[in-house]
């Protein structure tokens, strides 16, 4: 069970809780919580629009992640447009788009759709009106945070889910399954975990 | 202008690479290696500034532990997936110092160094050879033992690359590899996962080093059956590249389990093939190396519906070239023996996949596609409906002139299978100019190519009609008939003579087409038949005969003359003692019953020939034959002589 709680804490990355509980309850973190930190730092970074900084701070995590994942790099800069859009640098932007993300779609054309769209916020005077405002949405740093997050954490050769989550998941499968066979004691509140007797 | 405004600074950061202020130097490796991670674009822009020397430069003679990290991590992204930067790399010379980077003693230094080592060794163009000179093979074992992971990972994946020849095999498995990488397979995934592809590498093709890791096993194959069920698709790949090739190197069984494990090895690689990347990329070639010459996994395959899979690889349109390589490679073992197989194949439409492969750029891929069409071609009833559509036709014929005399082999054998359809008149193998072809490549200077080209030419002959025969001889020329008969090697006098067999065989013209120019041809078989070893000639030789006495009067007298002249003794008999080769035997027999047979004007003074010749004894001798064929002809033949009313 303490297993499980370290392994949350690790994936969802509080490295204090995760360092409290590792002193109370003696159990061993999964990965060094130094570079739990190093995590955390990328995905501020991110959270905070700040993408040139998430991309030097995860390429000194690990230079690799970057250079073999094609799609979060395009990810990141689009990311990076979309933060010079909202910034009004829009002149920039244009640049930025041209050197940056056309060699993109030319390497790949699967983007291409994806960067039609992150260009069309140039093509708007009032971005909220625009088909893909939702760009702007501190919602799309959000997204573009968890796949970064994601990719570190596989880097490491950490699940980048916690288990916890799926093992509740399968609890409630199993009862599902074992409801057409049998009466037993449900755990129904998920919170408590308390065994309930079937109703009658 | 943006553009030539970024282009010199672009210059300007290259210069500072050599800047002689520490910090600029390092604050320009930064910005270059910020800027060249995942942008392929720039990387090659930056080669051609002539980023890479000055960084390697750094790397070789700074010794700052940032300035080491930063350059290290910048000549890896040079060289990640991008054969002109390690080009560039290796042109600068920077093998010798990322080594010696591996000794330093500080962890950040080696970690980053092992990383940009093993982008170089992912390359095609990684500097295999160079690993074995200089001790460097101890040094990567010291690393494969040394007990940091990351950098334990790294050494498996270069000593994977290593592994392209028998020589190089042995070298590692002689210092000590299998046990190290053995060691890492308790270890984190990423090192398991390395050390298993190196282990499959290492042992690929090899008997010895194969003997070698399962020795190292304690015979205890334990370990690999349970990778072979491990999380990671790649584990379970490679688990399986380890158990084949073990398997390989017994071949009369390695384990009271076989059949159990061969199953559960077909199961998971069929799955595998879903897998994206380098997974499912090499999942079918293994899959036809572990169904090839087993027609028991094949039926196995089969009834598993790996047909069906395998089609649907093809359908999908969007595939690489070692993809196809394998999954076409699969379906020719499949098909190799079964019908069913063949025939699934066809219904599934595989054919235009099969015809555009022909014209793949890549050799192997063009091999694949034929040796597929050798297999699917040797059923009966799909010659003439599937096969013969000109496209494929064409495009097969094509590669028949191909630059690799591989490709070229590969296409006479499918090219064979395919011209013995049963049309009389093989009319759309002479408009695609393939007969031609033929013909040419019988007087290739590589005797696998002859061998290969008459072997087509004699199944073209196969019940072919008169016509057929006609313009083939025309073309091929008696005089080269006559070399190929006595050709330098064994394989193409062999083939030479059965082209002959099929050239006289059906009626009395095709027999008098080798007694031409003096019976030159005939005279030349008879000359092999005296002096060959091999009784596989000597078996064609003998059928060539026995088609030309199935002949005229004049047909017969001939072939008496060769083999029981006037008062002298029956070369006959020598194949008739031949207890080594029923088919001899048998062929033997053969002969004499049609010279013997009863319609004919002069056979009576030829079975008294024969009987003062010991022909007639030697065949009593042979009543209790140990071969129930040999038995059944030669009663048939003594039945013979008692009818024409000789007894002795």
């Amino acid at each position: 069970m303490n297993k499980l709680v370290m392994n949350f804490l690790v994936t969802e990355g509080y490295v204090e809780a995760a360092e409290k509980f590792q002193v109370e309850s003696g159990t061993q973190p999964e990965v060094e919580l130094g570079t739990i930190t190093d995590r955390m730092a990328v995905r501020k970074a991110v959270q905070s629009g700040n993408m040139e900084d998430a991309i030097e701070k995860v390429n000194d995590l690990d230079p690799e992640i970057l250079d073999t994942n094609p799609q979060l790099f395009f990810h990141l800069q689009q990311q990076r447009l979309i933060e010079l859009i909202r910034n009004g640098r829009l002149e920039e932007a244009l640049e930025f788009a041209q050197e940056e993300l056309a060699p993109r779609g030319a390497e790949n054309h699967a983007f291409l759709e994806e960067l039609e769209r992150t260009v069309a916020l140039l093509a708007f005077e009032d971005t909220s009106g625009c088909p893909v405002a939702e760009l702007l949405d501190l919602s799309q740093r959000q997204k573009t945070a968890s796949e970064l997050n994601a990719a570190i954490l596989t880097s490491q050769s950490h699940e980048k889910d916690p288990k916890l989550p799926s093992l509740l998941k399968m609890l409630i499968w199993a009862q599902n399954q074992l409801d057409e066979k049998a009466s037993y004691p449900h755990i129904n509140d998920l919170v408590n975990a308390t065994l309930e007797e079937p109703v009658a | 202008m943006p553009a030539s405004a970024a282009c010199t600074r672009s210059e300007i950061l290259v210069e500072s690479l050599s800047s002689l202020d520490t910090m600029a130097r390092l604050k320009a490796l930064r910005d270059v290696k910020n800027q060249i991670i995942g942008n392929k674009t720039k990387k090659l822009s930056y080669i051609k500034l002539g980023a890479v020397p000055r960084v390697v430069e750094i790397l070789a003679s700074d010794s700052d532990v940032p300035l080491l990290v930063q350059s290290a991590a910048a000549v890896g992204s040079f060289a990640c997936g991008n054969d002109a930067g390690v080009k560039a790399l290796l042109e600068s010379g920077v093998l010798p110092h990322l080594l010696k980077m591996l000794s330093n003693s500080n962890s950040q230094v080696v970690e980053a160094g092992a990383r940009s080592l093993k982008m170089i060794f992912q390359s095609t163009l990684a500097p295999k050879n160079d690993m074995f000179q200089f001790r460097r093979v101890d040094l990567i074992l010291a690393l494969l033992n040394g007990g940091n992971d990351n950098v334990a990972e790294v050494a498996a994946s270069v000593l994977a690359r290593c592994c392209e020849t028998k020589e190089h095999q042995k070298i590692l498995a002689d210092a000590g590899c299998l046990h190290s990488l053995v060691g890492l397979l308790k270890g984190s995934v990423k090192g398991r996962e390395a050390a298993l592809d190196a282990l499959a590498a290492l042992t690929r093709g090899n008997q010895e080093t194969s003997v070698l890791l399962d020795m190292e096993q304690g015979n205890d194959l334990a370990c690999f059956i349970k990778l072979m069920k491990d999380k990671s698709p790649r584990t379970r790949l490679f688990a399986c590249m380890c158990l084949l090739n073990i398997a390989e190197a017994f071949p009369s069984g390695y384990h009271q389990q076989e059949w159990d494990i061969k199953k559960c090895m077909l199961s998971t690689v069929l799955k595998l093939f879903e897998e994206s990347g380098q997974v499912g990329e090499e999942s079918p070639g293994v899959f036809a190396d572990l169904v090839t010459n087993n027609e028991e996994m094949q039926k196995a395959a089969f009834e598993s519906n790996a047909i069906e899979k395998l089609a649907e690889i093809l359908d999908r349109g969007v595939v690489s070239a070692r993809q196809l390589e394998g999954v076409l490679l699969a379906i020719a073992e499949l098909c190799s023996r079964l019908e069913e197989s063949r025939r699934q194949i066809l219904n599934l439409q595989a054919q235009r996949h099969i015809t555009m492969a022909l014209e793949s750029s890549i050799a192997g891929v063009r091999i694949a596609a034929c040796t597929c069409i050798k297999s699917i071609s040797r059923s009966v009833k799909n010659l003439r409906t599937s096969l013969t559509e000109e496209r494929l036709l064409r495009s097969l014929f094509k590669l028949l002139d191909d630059p690799s005399p591989f490709v070229q082999v590969s296409a006479l054998g499918a090219a064979s299978n395919i011209v013995l359809d049963f049309t009389p008149d093989k009319a759309a193998f002479f408009n695609c100019g393939g007969v031609s072809q033929f013909i040419q490549l019988a007087q290739s200077k590589d005797s696998v190519i002859r061998q290969n080209a008459i072997w087509a030419l004699r199944n073209l002959l196969y019940l072919a009609d008169m016509m057929v025969k006609d313009r083939v001889m025309r073309e091929l020329t008696l005089s080269i008939l006559v070399d190929l008969i006595s050709d330098s090697n064994e394989r193409v006098q062999e083939q030479a003579l059965a082209f002959v067999r099929n050239l006289v065989y059906g009626s009395v013209e095709c027999v008098q087409l080798i007694f031409a120019e003096d019976g030159a041809i005939l005279h030349a078989i008879e000359r092999q038949l005296c002096v060959a070893s091999c009784p596989e000639i000597c078996i064609q030789g003998l059928y060539v005969l026995i088609n030309v006495a199935a002949g005229s009067e004049h047909h017969k007298e001939a072939v008496m003359e060769f083999v029981s002249p006037v008062a002298a003794g029956s070369i006959l008999v020598r194949f008739l003692e031949d207890m080594s080769n029923p088919q001899l035997r048998i062929a033997a027999v053969w002969c004499i019953m049609n010279l013997i047979h009863a319609e004919s004007p002069g056979v009576f003074s030829r079975v008294l020939r024969f009987r003062d010749a010991g022909i007639q004894l030697q065949l009593q001798k042979m009543v209790e034959d140990p071969i129930l064929d040999v038995k059944d002809r030669v009663k048939a033949a003594l039945e013979q002589f008692s009818a024409l009313g000789t007894s002795s």
